[in-house]
């Protein structure tokens, strides 16, 4: 549990110390910011012309959280494709690269709470990314009424989404001593889980809904709706344990490979 | 302390080790000897746990390291070949994280931190980031973290490996200081340090040991031969054929010639009389001119050669002298 923490630390300590994590910080705040802002600007034309127009108004049930959330929370799917890989790409290749796996390796540490140290900094650094966005809800509560029970579901289904995808980065990470490599290999994967999506419109069912199932960005729709799926949830976890474990295997191989 | 039984390791189909066993008694300083390639890391990690053995088992500090990594590892500083460290961080940060890492905390950390930051020189250094340090200030602290936490046994893999010569004296001057107080397994292919620092040294090569036992021991057994290189103007033949016939040579070899007529042979001689003087004597009852005589003696460097090549090679008297350039 010490182990963990302190790995989880200098993970940390030696991320914000590289300028990779700055720049990643501000790609985010701006694209965010950037779908942010022209989201609400269009509800601000649409609401504008559905207040002179009751009958569509009526017909679209178009409402702040739908009309502006929904896409901005949308598109973290799109851009974690990108992030992702970069946050976790450095985390086991650069160890590898530079020999001290071979100091985590002789430590007297287990190999999960070396993973667990890992998986924790990079998951920190992404709550904090996602508590940045916090503040487009509340500029917006500021304006009309904000349905939070569909905002804090929403966060939710990106806290998952973004554990999976952020495992799927760290598993590529164990498999290689190049850091490009490493992000290539991750951004393939998490692009695979993308294509499949587009495969599943045009397969017939049951394939269909299989492979929409299989779909990583797939899950995020339902928690931004405010739907908590079981189904969804333990995708998601199952995908973390999955990665997980692999990690797990391609250490021991590691190992045993010299 | 330490004790390694018929390691094996291979790698896909190639060997690694094959067999090895040894043992480390406490307090005592082990060489591991051997060419690039031989083992030695291998074997280094299987003891430290990184790498698990086809078969054999291997004990640190009486722990098997197979049945409880942990608690082996626990009494272990290790330094890689390659160094391990975060060149992103401070000496005292990364003192402090692999302190923390090898379960030590509060006062208890920071006196072992300040142990090595003192024993190993590091006290200018401590707050520099260790990217910008020099390659000596790196195997520093690469020294220091392998005994942060004051560990019964050291394992140190090529600590002066890629060194300037004053670094590496000043390596090996802090290595010598950690003697007694510790078991030490240090790997090298440089075998002044050998002489230098360790009370027994074992020679592996090609993943088996070739060699084994004390210093004292294997000196000696290097001392029962003796070569004599002559260097004469004269009648080869005769020169040779005279010098064939002085009690205790078992044969000579001519190894070359020089202008001016000049022959230079190698002398091997059984036991360890001193027969110089009846070979002047000899080259001058074949009517030739002495130029040069020279006693060789086998040094560990022979030995190792020899093991290494199959051959028998000598050299000069000279070689006790600190080596300049390893």
């Amino acid at each position: 549990m010490h182990n963990t923490f302190y790995i989880c630390r200098r993970e940390l300590t030696s991320f914000f110390f590289s300028p990779i994590a700055y720049v990643i910080l501000a790609a985010w705040t701006v694209l965010m910011g950037f779908f942010y802002s022209g989201a609400f600007l269009s509800y601000a034309v649409v609401s504008m012309q559905l207040a002179r127009n009751p009958q569509a108004a009526a017909q679209y049930n178009i409402t702040p959280t739908s009309a502006v959330l929904e896409p901005v929370f949308s598109s973290v799917t799109v851009i974690l494709l990108f992030v992702a890989p970069l946050l976790t790409m450095r985390l086991f290749s650069e160890e590898k690269k530079q020999g001290t796996i071979e100091l985590m390796l002789t430590f007297p540490l287990r190999n999960g709470q070396l993973f667990a140290g890992k998986y924790l900094s990079v998951l920190f650094i992404y709550l904090i990314m996602l508590a940045i966005t916090i503040v487009y809800p509340i500029i917006l509560s500021a304006f009309v009424k904000v349905d939070w029970t569909i905002v804090s579901s929403a966060y939710l289904g990106m806290v998952l989404t973004g554990m999976a995808f952020l495992s799927v980065g760290l598993l590529a990470s164990s498999w290689t001593s190049n850091q490009i490599v490493a992000a290539m290999l991750a951004f393939m994967i998490l692009l695979a889980t993308f294509l499949v999506e587009a495969l599943a419109i045009s397969a017939g069912e049951p394939l269909s809904s299989i492979l929409r199932h299989l779909s990583l960005g797939m899950h995020l729709r339902n928690f931004i709706r405010g739907i908590v799926d079981t189904r969804d949830v333990i995708y998601l976890i199952n995908i973390n344990l999955l990665c997980g474990f692999l990690v797990l295997r391609s250490l021991e191989y590691y190992r045993w490979r010299g | 302390m330490i004790r390694v039984e018929n390691l094996t390791k291979y790698y896909g189909n190639l060997r690694g080790v094959t067999d090895i066993s040894f043992r480390v008694e406490e307090g005592e300083v082990l060489g591991f000897l051997g060419p690039n390639g031989a083992g030695k890391s291998t074997t280094m990690r299987i003891l430290t746990g990184y790498m698990p053995p086809n078969s054999g088992s291997a004990w640190v500090a009486d722990i098997n390291v197979s049945e409880s990594p942990l608690e082996a590892q626990k009494n272990l500083g290790y330094l890689p070949e390659t160094n391990p460290l975060y060149t992103e961080m401070t000496v005292r940060a990364y003192l402090n994280f692999v302190a923390s890492m090898k379960g030590m905390s509060g006062t208890d950390k920071e006196a072992g931190i300040r142990r090595v930051v003192g024993s190993c020189g590091l006290e200018d250094v401590a707050h520099r980031l260790i990217g910008n340090l020099s390659k000596g200030y790196r195997q520093r602290v690469g020294l220091a973290q392998a005994m942060v936490n004051d560990p019964p046994v050291l394992i140190l893999d090529e600590p002066t490996s890629g060194l300037d010569p004053a670094q590496i004296v000043e390596i090996r001057n802090l290595i010598s200081e950690l003697k007694g107080n510790r078991t030490l397994i240090l790997s090298t292919h440089i075998l002044p340090e050998v002489n230098m620092v360790c009370d027994r040294v074992v020679i592996i090569h090609q993943g088996r040991i070739a060699a084994e036992g004390a210093l004292d021991t294997l000196a000696a057994d290097m001392q029962s031969d003796s070569m004599i290189r002559i260097s004469a103007v004269g009648v080869t033949d005769a020169l040779s054929g005279k010098m064939k016939m002085v009690s205790g040579v078992e044969r000579v070899e001519l190894v070359g010639t020089s202008t001016g007529e000049e022959a230079h042979f190698d002398v091997h001689a059984k036991g360890g009389d001193d027969i110089r003087s009846d070979l002047v004597a000899a080259v001058f009852a074949a009517e030739g001119k002495l130029t040069e005589i020279r006693k060789m003696r086998l040094t560990l460097e022979d030995l190792f050669v020899r093991i290494v090549s199959g051959e028998q090679k000598h050299d000069e008297e000279t070689v006790d002298e600190e080596p300049v350039n390893a």
